[in-house]
């Protein structure tokens, strides 16, 4: 600890500040391995349902109890986020809506909720309200150093989960036919895959807000795919892409006053995604420019026959 | 008691949203064999596939593997699912495809050791894909990936094997190595069945076939099944091409 503060006040910072902008990297790197499944799963909206659908919870939470407390207002937030996730098989099980509708309405009706509920509160001035609106954007300004603990404590069980199941993940994520013949329980998995997304949502809540947190699921993997046609090497770069842009996102925001964190963390991790379209090799912009393009007249499979020997 | 046939359907019903796809088949394959399974577009031959893998769910019926109930057994049976049920921008190179082969084996949780690469490297160069261990799957031609795809099921060193169209828009060269390595898994006792679509190459290519349409029409020797009155039968809706179907068979049986 006292390597902390000497650390913290080398900086010129509090230790507290120290403590949650080094959780919010590992925040950020967890929502990146997490996240890498629900890309290669093409779920990646699930993730943004459910992180809509955090906010009446969180909202809920707080009128139910009267606690301003984190993991309380958090475990709310997790809760409607569930329901959310039931109401969307529901809707896909039962009736005719379509998946990407189905998820458009999910969205749309619990974001509505929850910013139904919040500003109420807040208009009616009930005591502690304000601090709900943190949750739309994203601040980490008033996250203390022990809050800020649990939040790392969950990120890592959430990346150890991925990583320990990441075989089964990859099967089934590649070929779900072919899981299933070898007797891998492919709904279950896909359900663990889709709940620890909703868990990792809801912890990079306070680092980026409903609005924005799907970003940081789904932004540093799309970018990780980029350099490498390996999944192992995508977790990893996916992982170092979210510590970056979680990071970078905190500190700017903490430096320019008035900047939420939400869009900075965002922004950040649109920078790192942007290089990795262009400069990434076989897959970027500048590599597909300049490799010579394949004639439209020759068939798909003769030439690559062909160069075999 | 005599053994009991490596494969069994008996009345096997599939419906899918209430509208049944396939009605009441039975079929026993007692020995090992390269087992056509033929029909017209949408006669529910995938689907037979796939309710016998346990991929869809039975509305009425059961499947035995070896006298046994699936699950017993899964390690026995392999399998080559249709190639559009992939998603081939996915980061896997083709020797990690034919890794998938052994996670059966290994089971939950379990990492690939040195073991399985070497089982994996070798079924690559069974299919003749050695060369392309470390290419991504959607960088191969069709045909490449497909040999990708029946490499992985000789890494799950079954004793049942099930293809679903593994021809379909496959080059010739690819046909010929596939054809091959699966002639020699039968010649080593393995059942190899296959969802064909191609009456012409069906007559030379199978011991056995199955012709399918919502229900088994026929199933035997090739020569006695593929006759012009068991087509008719399966091909009915499809009359304006059974006269061509009738003289491609004939053919077919004429080059060995």
């Amino acid at each position: 600890m006292s390597l902390l503060h000497a650390a913290a006040a080398s900086l010129g910072i509090s230790s507290n500040t120290l403590v949650v902008t080094l959780a919010m990297a590992a925040v950020g790197m967890a929502a990146g391995v997490v996240g890498c499944f629900s890309v290669l799963r093409r779920r990646a909206l699930v993730g943004d349902a459910a992180a809509h659908a955090t906010l009446p919870g969180v909202a809920a939470a707080f009128l139910l109890t009267g606690s301003r407390s984190l993991p309380v207002l958090l475990a709310g937030g997790a809760v409607s986020a569930v329901i959310s996730l039931g109401l969307l098989v529901l809707l896909r099980r039962f009736t005719r809506t379509r998946e990407d509708a189905a998820t458009a309405i999910v969205i749309g009706v619990s974001f509505g909720v929850g910013v139904a509920l919040i500003s109420g509160l807040v208009a009616r001035g009930v005591p502690g309200s304000g601090g709900l609106e943190r949750f739309l954007l994203g601040s980490t300004a008033s996250l203390s150093a022990s809050e800020a603990v649990l939040l790392v404590l969950a990120s890592l069980v959430a990346t150890g989960l991925v990583i320990a199941f990441a075989k089964e993940a990859i099967v089934v994520s590649f070929d779900p036919g072919f899981a299933a013949a070898a007797g891998w329980p492919v709904w279950w998995i896909d359900f663990a895959l889709v709940a620890i997304t909703a868990v990792m949502v809801v912890v990079g809540l306070p680092a980026a807000g409903a609005v924005l947190v799907t970003a940081l699921v789904v932004i540093p993997p799309v970018a990780a795919r980029q350099w490498t046609d390996r999944v192992g090497v995508m977790l990893c770069l996916a992982g170092v892409f979210g510590l970056v842009a979680a990071l970078a996102g905190v500190v700017v925001s903490a430096v320019v006053p008035g900047l939420a964190t939400g869009p900075m963390v965002v922004l950040a991790a649109a920078a790192v995604f942007a290089v990795s379209l262009v400069c990434a090799p076989k897959r970027g912009l500048l590599a597909m420019a300049m490799r010579p393009k394949p004639s439209i007249m020759m068939p798909p499979e003769g030439p690559r026959e062909r160069s075999r020997s | 008691m005599s053994t009991p046939p490596l494969l069994e359907l008996h009345d096997v019903t599939v419906a899918y949203h209430g509208r049944p796809v396939l009605w009441h088949v039975d079929l026993a394959v007692t020995e090992p064999c390269l087992y056509g399974i033929i029909g017209p577009n949408g006669a529910g031959k995938s689907t037979l596939v796939k309710s016998a893998l346990g991929i869809v769910p039975l509305s009425d019926g059961w499947v035995r593997f070896f006298g046994e109930p699936l699950d017993r057994v899964r390690g026995r049976v392999g399998y080559v699912p249709q190639r559009e049920s992939v998603d081939w921008d996915f980061p896997v190179r083709a020797i990690d495809v034919v890794l998938m082969g052994t996670y059966h084996r290994l089971g939950w949780l379990r990492r690939v050791g040195r073991e399985e690469r070497r089982l994996a490297e070798s079924c690559l160069e069974r299919v003749g894909m050695a060369d392309f261990a470390t290419r991504q799957i959607g960088r191969l031609s069709g045909g490449q990936q497909q040999r990708v795809f029946l490499a992985r099921a000789l890494a799950q060193q079954a004793d049942i094997y099930f293809l679903d169209e593994p021809l379909a828009g496959v080059d010739a060269q690819s046909q010929q190595q596939i054809f091959e390595v699966l002639s020699s898994l039968r010649d080593e006792g393995k059942l190899v069945l296959i969802v064909h679509h191609d009456l012409r190459t069906a007559a030379s290519w199978f011991d056995r076939v199955a012709l399918v349409d919502m229900r088994l029409v026929a199933a035997g020797p090739t020569d006695e099944v593929l006759s012009r009155e068991n087509l008719a039968r399966t091909y009915s809706g499809h009359l304006e091409v059974l006269d061509e179907l009738g003289r491609a068979v004939e053919a077919g049986r004429r080059t060995p």
